[in-house]
């Protein structure tokens, strides 16, 4: 029983150790303390129960020797921020008087998301002495962007797209995982997004623990809007193997408008009551993902009034350049000799260090000399990034105005534009939003790649019960579903019973009838996104139901109830009921969701191979009230 | 939490009546909800968030104003800020705990009013349909004046509408529809 905590003990002090040395000037880690670490690493990997044990407060490590660290926190159980970006990641935490990101030992605040695996060792570099470079990276030994990978389908588009990443990802396109692998002494070793962002999260956990001399258990995770419950869970997957539990998941633009809130409640602490409603639209960009959301903000209390993500981002159009740069991209990516890799890699590297400088030169020169392709000699300017680059811009014009359109809000009505994440760093987006809401500049004193990580661990505080004296941490945000909540019927229609943008927690019901004559049974197939049909959209999971009265198609009363809980659980509760009584015809079944333990497109299509639409559903017009 | 048996809301047949009417204006009948109650094994959440619930008693929480705890005539400012001051005090996230599954229930109800209230097409529907089932009670089996019962029934109990016993719904209702 021991044994969590003497791991423990062993981590603080090796790391200890690892500082002392480095504050001393000494250039060379203790090979003994790093062996520790990633032995520490690897044993969480192996024995996730220990994660139970850790949660004993440990004393040893902290105790004895604490001089030169003082950011021992007066609050044992507050939760961490944390950001996973699909490119960089950043933990935070509320100090007492404000927010603080933690730095790692490179006194680092963003750190790189990856894990490279080596020597049977994976290691995500988040604590080590010397960065890993770039040809390291991409070198097929490291597994990244698992944002954009984690509880995907080998159907899914951004799967395939995943495929130019230097590191294995295979695709069957049957519905199942896709197949990850990275390249360890020669051999592609297999791993899961899961896994690679749980061997992250034990660092970052380590890093923090070190930091703040207690273990840390509760976090509070942002998300991209576009996630469905199912990519949720993953995360929460993720989050257990790494001994964490999840406060909070915040879709990204969420924690700005929390952050938001909270300075504009400082602005003007004599506001309360909502004297004045300031509207803002939070636009945030990264690696991975695109999120809009629309907030009204007055005294503290941030009401979301519209969410909208989509799967475009900075990898995107670092592969449309690519793509351009190179004129047989592809035979080049479907090729994994170690040459194509390495060229990729450089080619990789190359780009985007490029697109970077595009953010403040108006040209820039490439000369890259890849083993295998041609030798690029050119020069990328904005006209032509833009055009490569069309439709993503194009994309994220329509998501804005969308979002725009659900929260009933025109240009005129907005008081302020936040941009967030890397890619709102581009020229091109940053006028394509700020024209589309009709304003000359951005809000001041919100730093673009860190306040998704403030906003949090600012939620963390709020979580974990924390009272500010002062009221800073007086919030509230009001969140609303990204995507609509429904099921399969009138053949392979989705209809939603939550609409997108509707306050959590919440609930509907609706009622449904037989497809078929004397139909006893039905099956509720639950779908979450905004398709017409169901193949559009994500699978959560699906029961049956039994016991419906039968008789004439049509006239049996299928009730269906979505709730959505204080916590964000969402459970389907659905049965027949007597048209005559309104009672119910047998007890009523109640399912948690998402049920699927993997995404399976395939478990869809063997219920439509298995039962065709003889199980079906159809909705009930509508009696319009007089 | 228990669930109000259905049968809680047969008083008066004018009651009855009322009561309907605003199921089907919300399509909410209330039989569902005891449906789901019986099916739910913690009856947890069990529990109407249709608020035009219309037990005797129970008049004080009748209309949607009065959930925000507002006049029949609030702005929509004033709307906005009992929503505010509302979700600060039952938001499960805001109670910090505790008392997780009522609030939730709380929130879901302020929310619902508040969804309805701030639409400005929705308030004017929602004001149209207490007149009418309002008109509906109108010949009133108490000893009432027809015109004080209809106020004095929908107005807040914490405003003192009795002593204006003008009638002021069917009033606002024509500003509204002329509005909109």
């Amino acid at each position: 029983m021991m044994r969590g905590p003497s791991i423990i003990i062993c981590l603080g002090v090796a790391t200890w150790i690892a500082t002392r040395q480095k504050a001393a000037g000494l250039i060379a880690p203790l090979p003994e303390a790093l062996k520790w670490l990633t032995a520490y690493v690897t044993l969480w990997m192996k024995y996730p129960i220990i994660t139970e044990m850790a949660e004993q407060p440990y004393t040893v490590a902290s105790d004895s020797e604490t001089s030169h660290d003082d950011k021992q926190s007066s609050f044992p159980d507050l939760a961490l921020g944390i950001d996973i970006g699909t490119s960089k990641c950043s933990v935070a935490i509320w100090n007492g008087s404000h927010v603080e990101l933690l730095r790692n030992t490179r006194n680092q605040k963003l750190m790189r998301s990856y894990v490279l695996f080596r020597d049977e060792i994976p290691t995500g570099g988040v604590s080590e002495e010397l960065p890993h470079d770039d040809q390291e990276i991409f070198s097929g030994s490291a597994v990244f962007n698992m944002k954009r990978l984690i509880g995907r389908v080998d159907t899914d588009p951004v799967v395939h797209a995943s495929k130019s990443l230097p590191f294995l990802v295979q695709t069957l396109d049957i519905g199942v995982r896709p197949f990850i692998a990275a390249l360890v002494n020669n051999v592609w070793r297999s791993t899961s997004p899961e896994e690679v962002l749980a061997i992250f999260l034990v660092e970052l956990k380590a890093m923090a623990e070190v930091q703040l001399k207690r273990p840390v258990r509760n976090v509070v995770l942002t998300i991209p809007v576009a996630f469905s419950r199912f990519q949720q869970t993953r995360i929460e997957r993720a989050c257990a193997m790494a001994g964490l539990q999840i406060l909070r998941l915040m879709p990204e633009p969420t924690a700005v408008a929390l952050l938001y809130a909270q300075q504009q409640q400082k602005g003007i602490q004599e506001n309360m009551g909502s004297g004045c409603e300031k509207v803002a639209v939070i636009f945030n960009m990264g690696a991975g993902y695109c999120d809009v959301a629309v907030t009204a903000t007055a005294g503290g209390v941030s009401q979301i009034k519209a969410l909208l993500g989509c799967t475009v981002g900075g990898e995107d159009m670092l592969q449309n350049v690519m793509r351009r740069l190179v004129p047989d991209f592809g035979s080049l990516c479907s090729n994994h000799s170690m040459e194509a890799i390495k060229s990729l890699g450089l080619l990789r590297t190359v780009t985007q260090d490029a697109i970077h400088k595009l953010s403040t030169q108006s040209s820039v020169s490439i000369n890259v000399d890849m083993s295998m392709g041609p030798k690029i000699c050119c020069s990328l300017d904005q006209a032509l990034f833009e055009a490569a680059n069309k439709d993503v811009f194009q994309t994220c014009e329509n998501l804005v105005r969308q979002c725009l359109f659900d929260a009933k809000v025109g240009a005129e009505d907005i008081d302020d534009v936040i941009l967030v994440g890397g890619c709102t760093r581009i020229p091109k987006i940053r006028s394509l939003v700020l024209g589309l809401c009709k304003k000359e500049s951005t809000c001041e004193g919100i730093n673009p790649l860190e306040a998704a990580v403030c906003g949090a661990a600012l939620e963390g505080a709020v979580a974990s019960g924390i009272s500010d004296p002062s009221g800073s941490l007086d919030l509230l945000t009001i969140l609303v579903t990204p995507l609509s909540l429904g099921i399969r019927a009138d053949g392979d229609k989705f209809i939603p019973i939550i609409n997108r943008n509707t306050a959590v927690p919440s609930r509907k019901d609706m009622l449904f009838t037989t497809s078929h004559d004397n139909q006893t049974e039905a099956l509720i197939v639950v779908y979450e996104g905004e398709g017409k049909t169901t193949e559009e959209n994500h699978f959560l999971g699906y029961f049956k139901i039994t016991g419906i009265p039968p008789g004439p198609k049509g006239s049996a009363e299928i009730s269906i109830c979505m709730d959505i809980d204080a916590s964000n659980v969402l459970r389907v509760l659905a049965g027949a009921i007597f048209p005559s009584t309104q009672l119910p015809a047998s007890p009523f079944i109640e399912v948690r969701m998402p049920t699927l333990d993997d995404g399976h497109g395939l478990c869809a299509q063997a219920l439509t191979k298995m039962y065709g639409s003889s199980l079906g559903l159809c909705t009930v017009e509508r009696k319009i009230p007089q | 939490m228990a669930a109000p048996p259905l049968s809680s809301s047969s008083s008066a047949a004018s009651d009855l009546m009322r009561d309907r009417a605003f199921r089907r204006s919300f399509s909410l009948p209330s039989a569902r909800f005891s449906a789901t109650c019986a099916a739910s094994p913690a009856g947890g959440h069990c529990h109407y968030y249709a608020y035009p619930r219309s037990s005797d008693g129970a008049a004080a929480v009748g209309t949607l104003y009065d959930v925000l705890g507002l006049a029949a005539g609030a702005t929509a400012r004033e709307i906005k800020q009992a929503y505010r001051r509302l979700a600060r005090a039952c938001h499960p996230d805001a109670a910090g705990g505790g008392r997780e599954g009522a609030s939730a229930d709380e929130f879901m109800r302020v929310h619902a009013a508040y969804a309805t209230l701030s639409d400005p097409n929705k308030r004017a529907e929602y004001d149209r349909r207490m007149v009418t089932s309002a008109a509906a009670r109108r010949p009133p089996p108490f000893h009432y004046r027809p015109s004080s019962s209809s106020a004095s029934y929908y107005s807040p109990p914490a405003a003192p509408s009795s002593s204006s016993p003008s009638p002021r719904f069917p009033g606002r209702t024509w500003e509204t529809d002329q509005c909109w």
